[in-house]
């Protein structure tokens, strides 16, 4: 039925259907608790919601054709306008499997915040709607509402009811840097409003092109900025490893795989369609973030043993990754190079769906950790795989595609990604510092898939292998079915669309043509066509990899059954302590990368009285985070000077201030004169 | 009768498979020859390789308690991976038996899986060496791909693609032409990476059993059986692998264009002397050099990453 009305030409009844369906859903969660458990209703309807959201996208992608539909005036000066175009259809896509996997997720999952309803948990649909909204949103101010509304249902998740000092304080980063990127954005969408008269999209993108350069720079730069913190792109990040990991994990999962595309979705929507093509430093710029974020991402993710917080940090990385083909693609279109233009896009679009199943894959397996450990602590955990099959192999899964191997789908959209960079390098139609930077981008993002397989072996590894390390996780048991379900789900998802890569990434590749101006497609220099099938057979080459590893499986491991004994460890009985841990197993990668990570340490050793004999050692690691005091520090501490002395007209006198105001007034005449 | 193009694939992947599985164990036996004879030791016989392989074979496995059933799958993932690997990259003619299937980015890819997978499973028995050997191992392939890329963009670059069938064929059909400057920067920092990634010295010591000093034998201390048969035998591809890969991008001298019985002959000859040289370079080494401390890796390393990286420079910012 929803279908027959979909492709019968209007997506407006579906549109009102998910609208509805998350309104009813927001209020479900408002009502007492009853026999009817208002909670799983509110989570049923949100993620049929979520599968409306997956037809709608889909139809959109499938058909080519945009659609739209207006509020109206509902604000009473400012339309309510949306037009979901194939792009938009995309991240819907996205949000809505992720949402559902999230959603069906969330029905186990319990959060042990006392008895009584959870009112915030009334944000989680507004949260999806908010998220659907910024994706088709066609007005200014439409779109303001929107994210406004996503990033005030987003912080009160995080919080949640009853939060604690550090969960307040990460909340509170959250909307300062939050708000901060919203201003950039009213600032920018105000330049373009004035040239063009009307709060449209449509007409920014009429608009832009009469821009004078300088304007248009400038309006890149506060995009820039304004999307980037929403991306969590370094420098602008550093809200995104206090938020993350403290919200519940269906929230962080929504979070990491969705709600910071939204920052990416901006940055294509307005970078490389409403602006571009735009000078070449716009590209060298977003190429330069996207490099450092996902080294330093990945770095940082390393030296993390809360395995939310080191998830949140591969978040990082991962837009850093999606920055690299986005910056590609900026050169590309600058240069008028389409072919390698449409290529680029492709790889960080693809990349964007990607990170959106594998990152919600990762952060539900960790939901699942946490409620069955009481921990995310990968020094306390252990051992999980013999206890928590499905919750292993799942978060195996999702390590494996996270980390770029053959033939998940996390190593398609960096197989394009790479493809983008060596293009752009062997690219004469680029300048030659343009074609520097891709070569050497060839090398920072080949540094991040090597750090990349190394973090994860390390959280896959202290988290579900070996002995346990703490009591809880010697006697975890495997999660709640719905948890499992949507964990398998999603892993299926990742092995499917990375064997349907050549498919999926010539229907994105579709998507992209499509945003940069429907040039045809030309043959790329590198990439025959824009899409996987020439240089890359997912599909065939995972069967041979499947076939070949099951029969060494069948006559060299089945065929003879092992005698167990314990693990050789010198003649002691084997222990946890012996074990590697996570702190040390990044010790070397801390070494090597010393220059960077700048890494301290202190042990303090403390003797039995009178002999020289050790009676406790205390051990005390850290690495300061580069940005943070460098960047960060310097700017509170200017904020609070500057502060205090605007302190001093503060008298609190109701006609000091009066006085102030007709100062302000006067000297406002004499300029605007 | 068959289309002959597609029977001439066929018959020169076949050969490229028999002959790089038939000869992965006698590499190791040149290399540790060798490296004894210039130690004036008498050394193993060459075809030992094989025989270990057979003791394992017929042995039956011990696995820790701690196990999951990672530790039984791992090596059979690790040797499919590097099969799979062997048959992308073009040893014997200049199509690979997996034309089209992937290109060096999918082998490199490839090799990050072995690479994930083994370390992984390093990590099921809880052995304090298997995380002393895993967190060496991932920690060095950090540096090392860099240089990898770096060096296989050079050739890539050169040809146009990344397609390997499709270098190796403009290679040997440039002849001289194609060891241009360029080619040769990413040839040696290419060298450089091979030792590190087979592990040899002065990066790894593949006879050590003293465990401060073991990386890949700390890996796969715990296997046993037919598993350490498997394991094995995929570290001696490895090296057929990295060799292969060296002589398709930067050495493609005598690598068959046409399927005619005489060019397969030179071509199988061409094969054999380039992988029987790569041994017997590596046994030098291992002869010649200490192993550098772990911390100074970082350096070695980087001289590859940036002569590769001078390498790309020369030929973006020095036109020929």
């Amino acid at each position: 039925m929803l279908f027959a009305t979909v492709l019968g030409g209007a997506g407006v009844p579906l549109l009102a259907t998910i609208g509805v369906l998350l309104a009813v859903s927001a209020l479900a969660a408002l009502a007492p608790r009853t026999r009817l458990n208002p909670r799983a209703l509110s989570l049923s309807l949100a993620g049929l919601a979520c599968i409306a959201l997956v037809v709608l996208g889909a139809t959109v992608i499938a058909s080519g054709s945009p659609v739209a539909a207006s509020a109206g005036d509902v604000l009473g000066f400012a339309p309510i306008d949306v037009r979901y175009d194939p792009l938009g259809g995309l991240f819907l896509v996205a949000l809505g499997v992720a949402g559902l996997a999230s959603s069906l997720f969330a029905v186990g999952y319990t959060t042990h915040d006392g008895p009584g309803v959870d009112r915030t948990a009334a944000a989680y649909p507004v949260f999806l709607a908010s998220l659907a909204l910024v994706f088709g949103a066609d007005d200014a101010f439409a779109f303001l509402l929107a994210w406004e509304l996503m990033a005030l249902s987003s912080a009160l998740l995080v919080v949640g009811r009853r939060p604690s000092a550090e969960v307040a304080r990460a909340g509170y980063v959250y909307l300062v840097l939050t708000h901060l990127a919203t201003a950039a954005l009213i600032v920018a969408f105000a330049i373009l409003a004035s040239a063009a008269g009307s709060t449209s999209f449509g007409a920014f993108g009429r608009a832009a092109a009469s821009l004078s350069p300088a304007v248009r720079d400038i309006v890149f730069v506060l995009v820039l900025v304004g999307f980037g913190t929403k991306a969590g792109a370094i420098p602008l990040h550093v809200w995104l490893p206090r938020a993350h990991p403290v919200a519940p994990s269906h929230v962080s999962a929504l979070m990491s795989g969705v709600m910071i595309k939204a920052g990416i979705y901006g940055i294509v929507r307005f970078g490389l369609e409403i602006l571009g093509p735009g000078p070449e430093w716009w590209g060298l710029v977003v190429l330069g973030i996207g490099v450092a974020s996902a080294v330093l991402g990945v770095l940082y993710a390393l030296m993390e043993h809360d395995l939310k917080r080191l998830l949140a940090f591969h978040s990082i990385e991962n837009i850093g990754i999606i920055l690299i083909g986005v910056g590609i693609a900026l050169l590309a279109s600058a240069d008028g190079v389409t072919a390698l233009g449409a290529l680029a896009l492709t790889a960080a679009l693809f990349h964007t769906l990607n990170h959106a199943l594998f990152k919600s894959l990762l952060f539900l397996a960790a939901g699942s950790i946490q409620s069955a450990v009481g921990s995310r602590d990968l020094n306390a955990l252990g051992g999980l795989a013999r206890a928590m099959p499905v919750t292993a192999l799942a978060f195996g899964i999702g390590a494996a595609a996270i980390s770029g191997l053959p033939p998940l789908n996390g190593f398609a959209s960096e197989w394009l990604t790479f493809q983008g960079l060596i293009g752009a390098g062997g690219e004469a139609g680029l300048s030659l510092v343009a074609r520097s930077g891709a070569l050497l981008a060839v090398a920072g993002l080949g540094l991040t898939a090597a750090l990349a397989v190394a973090c994860f072996v390390k959280a896959t590894g202290m988290g579900f292998l070996g002995l346990p390390r703490s009591p809880r996780a010697a006697e975890a048991r495997e999660t709640a079915t719905s948890m499992g379900v949507a964990m398998a789900g999603l892993a299926a998802a990742c092995i499917g669309v990375g064997i349907a890569a050549g498919p999926v990434s010539g229907v994105i590749g579709g998507i992209s043509r499509g945003t940069l101006g429907g040039t045809s497609p030309t043959a790329g220099v590198f990439a025959p066509v824009v899409g996987i099938g020439a240089l890359y057979a997912a599909g065939p080459l995972a069967v041979v990899v499947l076939a070949v590893a099951g029969v060494v499986w069948f006559v060299g491991v089945r065929r003879r059954t092992a005698r167990r004994a314990p693990t050789w460890t010198c003649g002691n009985v084997p222990e946890a302590a012996f074990e590697y841990t996570a702190t040390s197993y990044a010790k070397l990668i801390r070494l090597y990368y010393g220059p960077v990570l700048r890494p301290e340490r202190e042990i303090a050793v403390e003797l039995h009285p009178g002999t020289p004999f050790p009676r406790t050692v205390h051990y005390r690691g850290e690495v300061r985070h580069v940005i943070d005091e460098r960047l960060y520090a310097p700017l509170h501490r200017a904020s609070v000077a500057a502060a205090q002395l605007v302190r001093r007209i503060q008298s609190g006198s109701l006609q000091a201030y009066l006085a102030y105001a007709v100062v302000a007034l006067v000297v406002l005449l004499l300029v605007a004169r | 009768m068959p289309d002959p193009a597609v029977f001439g694939a066929l018959v020169v992947g076949l050969v490229q498979l028999a002959l790089t599985l038939a000869v992965a164990p006698l590499l190791l036996g040149i290399t540790k020859r060798v490296k004894a004879r210039l130690q004036y030791r008498q050394g193993p016989p060459l075809l030992q390789p094989y025989r270990d392989l057979a003791k394992w074979w017929a042995k039956q496995p011990v696995e820790s308690d701690a196990a999951s059933p990672l530790t039984g799958a791992a090596p059979a993932i690790v040797l499919a991976a590097v099969v799979v690997a062997t048959l992308l990259v073009p040893i014997v003619g200049a199509r690979p038996p997996l034309a089209g299937w992937g290109d060096l980015l999918v082998v490199v890819g490839l090799m990050a899986l072995a690479r994930f997978v083994f370390a992984l499973s390093a990590l099921d028995a809880g052995s304090a060496f298997g995380g002393m050997g895993s967190s060496r191992e991932v920690a060095i392939a950090t540096l090392i791909e860099p240089a990898l890329l770096l060096a296989l963009t050079g050739a890539a670059l050169a040809a146009g693609s990344t397609d390997l069938g499709r270098i190796a064929t403009l290679g040997v059909a440039a002849g001289g032409a194609w060891y241009t400057p360029p080619l040769l920067l990413a040839a040696g920092a290419f060298a450089i990476v091979a030792v590190a990634e087979t592990g040899h010295e002065p990066v790894d010591n593949p006879d050590t059993h003293l465990e401060l000093t073991m990386i890949h034998e700390a890996m796969m201390l715990e296997a046993s059986g037919p598993r350490l048969a498997i394991l094995m035998y995929a570290a001696e591809l490895k090296l057929v692998l990295v060799a292969g890969l060296f002589a398709a991008v930067f050495l493609p001298v005598g690598i068959a264009l046409d399927l005619t019985p005489l060019s397969l002959l030179v071509a199988i000859a061409a094969a054999l002397a380039k992988l029987i040289g790569a041994a017997v370079i590596l046994g030098v080494l291992d002869a010649s050099l200490a192993k550098l401390r772990i911390l100074a890796l970082p350096g070695l390393l980087a001289t590859a990453s940036i002569v590769a990286a001078v390498g790309l420079a020369t030929r973006l910012w020095l036109p020929a």
